[in-house]
C-alpha cells in the first residue's frame, strides 16, 4: 500500500494524465504534487526573470499558480485533496532531492518541452533521469 | 561558369542574410517589441538601418579577416560560395532543431577547413581568434555577474520604464510653428526611457550589422567576378533586412518570449553589454556571435544575482539549522500569508536558494554548444574541400 506518491507535473498532458493516474488508482494515498520553475532554456530567460524578482519565493508561486491550479481542478473533479510544492531548478533533481521522502513517483513520460533539442540538451529526460536514480519505485504515465 | 557560381553564392548569401535578420532582429527589439514601445514592422526598418551601418563601418574589419586573413590565400569566389554554402546549412540545421548556432563562429570554422584541406591555414590568426573566442564568454559572464549582483539591483531601485496609453509624442499646432509636444498620457520620464531603449535597440542593430553582415557578405567578395565589397554589404543588408519584416516576426515572439521573462531593464543591460563587446571585437577584426555574447550576460546577470552575498540574518539561519533547510523547495499553500517572518521568529522550514537556478554544470553546457558548431563546419569544411580540391 502507498501512503505518499510524488507526481511532478508541468504543462504537458502526459502529466495531468499521471495525476489521473495516481488518484484513480491509489484513493487511500496522500498525493503530492510538484511543479518546477525556473527550468534552464536557451536564453535563461524564465530563470533570470526569477532571480531579479525582488521576492523569489512568491514569483516561484507565482509562476507555477497555472500548473498547481490544473492540478487541484483534476483533484477537485476526483474529490480529492492533494498537497502541492513549487521547487526552482533543475527538474530531475529537484523531483531526486525530494524522492526519499515518499513510497513512490509517478510521472509522465513526456514533458512539455522534451521534444525541444535545446531543451534536451540543457535538461535531458527528465522520465529517464528519475527512473534511473530514484530511491523509490518509480511508474512512467503516457 | 563564374556567373552561375555567383548566382549560387548571391542565392546563398540571401538565404544566410535571411536567417541572421531573422534571429538578430529578434535578439535586438525583441524586449522593446515585448514591452509594446515599438512594433515590429517599425523594428524591422530601423534594424535595417543600423545593420547597413554597421556592416558598412566597423563590419569591414571582419570582412578583411575573413577574406583575406584567415587562410594565405586569397578566398576565391567558387570557394566562397562553398563556405557560404556550408553556413547555410549550419543555420538550416539549427533552424530544424531550434538550436541557435553561433553564425559567425560557423564561417571562421568552414574558412579554417578549407585552410587545413589546402595546406593554407593562417594558424597565427585562427589561434588569435580562438583565444578571443574562449576570452569573450568569461568577459561576457563576468561582466553580467557585475551588472547582477552590484549594479541592477541599485539601478532598479531608482528607475522605473513605463508606458502609458496614447502615442508617445503629439504635434502641438496652436503656435505659428507646429512643434512637438509630449503625448495625452507621456511623462518626461517615459519619453527619457523611450528614447533610451530606442537607442539601445539601434545599437544593438548596429553591432548586429558589424558582425553579421560579413559572414553573408565576406564570402562572395574577392577572386574573378565576385562582388565589389560595397554591393556585397549592401546585399547582405538588404537579406538580413528582409529577414526582420518577415521571418523575425517569429523570433522576436520566440526569442522575445524568453527575454520578456526578464524585466526590461535587465535586459537593456544586456543588450548594452553584449553590443559593446561584439562592436569592440568587431572593429579589431574578430568574428564574433552576437548571440553568445547575449547568452553569456544574461546567464551571468542571473548567476550573480542568485549567488549575492547572502545578508546577516540568512548566514546566521544557515549556521544555526543547515540540516533543515532543503534547498529548492517551498509548500506553495503554506506560502500565502506567511512570507518573511519578523527577525526572532522561524524561518519557513524550506528556503528556495536562487542559486539553484544557476548551477555551474548549466554554465558549462552553455559554452559546449558554441564549441560544437565551428567544430562540425570545419570538419565538413575540411572533408568537403578534401574530396572536391577543384573548388579553390
Amino acid at each position: 500500500m502507498l501512503s505518499r506518491i510524488l507526481v511532478p507535473m508541468d504543462t504537458s498532458s502526459h502529466a495531468r494524465h499521471a495525476l489521473t493516474y495516481a488518484l484513480e488508482n491509489h484513493p487511500e494515498a496522500e498525493v503530492t504534487v510538484l511543479h518546477v520553475v525556473g527550468v534552464p532554456s536557451m536564453m535563461m530567460g524564465e530563470a533570470v526573470g526569477l532571480t531579479l524578482e525582488a521576492d523569489l519565493e512568491a514569483a516561484a508561486v507565482d509562476r507555477a499558480a497555472p500548473v498547481i491550479e490544473r492540478a487541484r481542478e483534476i483533484a477537485r473533479e476526483r474529490e480529492r485533496e492533494i498537497d502541492t510544492i513549487v521547487g526552482i531548478g533543475h527538474p530531475a533533481r529537484n523531483i531526486l532531492e525530494r524522492a526519499p521522502d515518499y513510497d513512490a513517483i509517478i510521472l509522465g513520460a513526456h514533458g512539455a518541452d522534451s521534444g525541444r533539442v535545446p531543451h534536451r540538451f540543457l535538461v535531458g529526460n527528465i522520465a529517464n533521469t528519475v527512473v534511473g536514480r530514484s530511491p523509490v519505485p518509480v511508474t512512467i504515465v503516457r | 561558369m563564374v556567373e552561375t557560381v555567383l548566382v549560387v553564392g548571391i542565392l546563398a548569401s540571401i538565404f544566410v542574410g535571411v536567417n541572421i535578420g531573422g534571429s538578430s532582429t529578434g535578439i535586438a527589439w525583441g524586449p522593446p517589441v515585448g514591452a509594446g514601445i515599438v512594433k515590429k514592422t517599425t523594428a524591422a526598418a530601423i534594424m535595417t538601418v543600423f545593420v547597413f551601418l554597421g556592416g558598412w563601418t566597423v563590419g569591414r574589419n571582419v570582412m578583411n579577416t575573413l577574406s583575406n586573413n584567415i587562410i594565405t590565400i586569397d578566398l576565391t569566389l567558387s570557394a566562397g560560395v562553398a563556405v557560404l554554402v556550408f553556413i547555410g546549412l549550419g543555420i538550416l540545421v539549427a533552424n530544424i532543431f531550434g538550436v541557435p548556432v553561433p553564425t559567425s563562429m560557423t564561417t571562421v570554422g568552414a574558412i579554417a577547413g578549407l585552410g587545413l584541406a589546402t595546406g593554407t591555414l593562417n594558424h597565427q590568426t585562427v589561434l588569435r581568434i580562438m583565444s578571443w573566442w574562449i576570452v569573450t564568454p568569461i568577459i561576457g559572464f563576468w561582466i553580467g555577474g557585475v551588472i547582477g549582483r552590484y549594479v541592477y539591483p541599485e539601478v532598479n531601485r531608482r528607475v522605473q520604464i513605463k508606458t502609458s496609453d496614447g502615442p508617445l509624442l503629439a504635434v502641438d499646432s496652436n503656435g505659428t510653428i507646429p512643434r512637438p509636444v509630449l503625448g495625452p498620457n507621456t511623462t518626461r520620464s517615459e519619453l527619457a526611457s523611450t528614447t533610451v531603449v530606442l537607442l539601445i535597440g539601434c545599437y544593438m542593430a548596429f553591432s548586429a550589422g558589424a558582425s553579421n553582415v560579413p559572414n553573408a557578405a565576406a564570402p562572395l567578395v574577392g577572386g574573378a567576378g565576385g562582388l565589389q565589397p560595397d554591393i556585397a554589404i549592401v546585399l547582405a543588408t538588404l537579406a538580413i533586412g528582409l529577414g526582420g519584416f518577415t521571418i523575425a516576426r517569429r523570433t522576436m515572439e520566440s526569442v522575445g518570449n524568453e527575454l520578456s521573462d526578464i524585466p526590461l531593464l535587465a535586459a537593456l543591460f544586456v543588450m548594452v553589454t553584449a553590443s559593446t563587446i561584439t562592436t569592440i571585437l568587431s572593429w579589431i577584426g574578430i568574428p564574433i556571435s552576437l548571440v553568445m555574447a547575449t547568452v553569456m550576460t544574461i546567464v551571468g546577470i542571473g548567476w550573480g544575482r542568485a549567488t549575492r552575498p547572502i545578508t546577516f540574518r540568512d548566514a546566521v539561519t544557515q549556521e544555526v539549522e543547515y540540516t533543515e533547510i532543503v534547498p529548492g523547495a517551498i509548500t506553495a499553500e503554506g506560502m500565502v500569508g506567511e512570507r518573511t517572518p519578523p527577525i526572532g521568529e522561524d524561518e519557513p522550514k524550506e528556503v528556495l536558494d536562487a542559486g539553484e537556478l544557476f548551477n555551474p554544470k548549466a554554465v558549462v553546457k552553455y559554452v559546449s554548444m558554441w564549441i560544437i558548431g565551428p567544430t562540425m563546419s570545419t570538419v565538413l569544411a575540411y572533408g568537403f574541400f578534401t574530396l572536391v580540391p577543384g573548388v579553390v
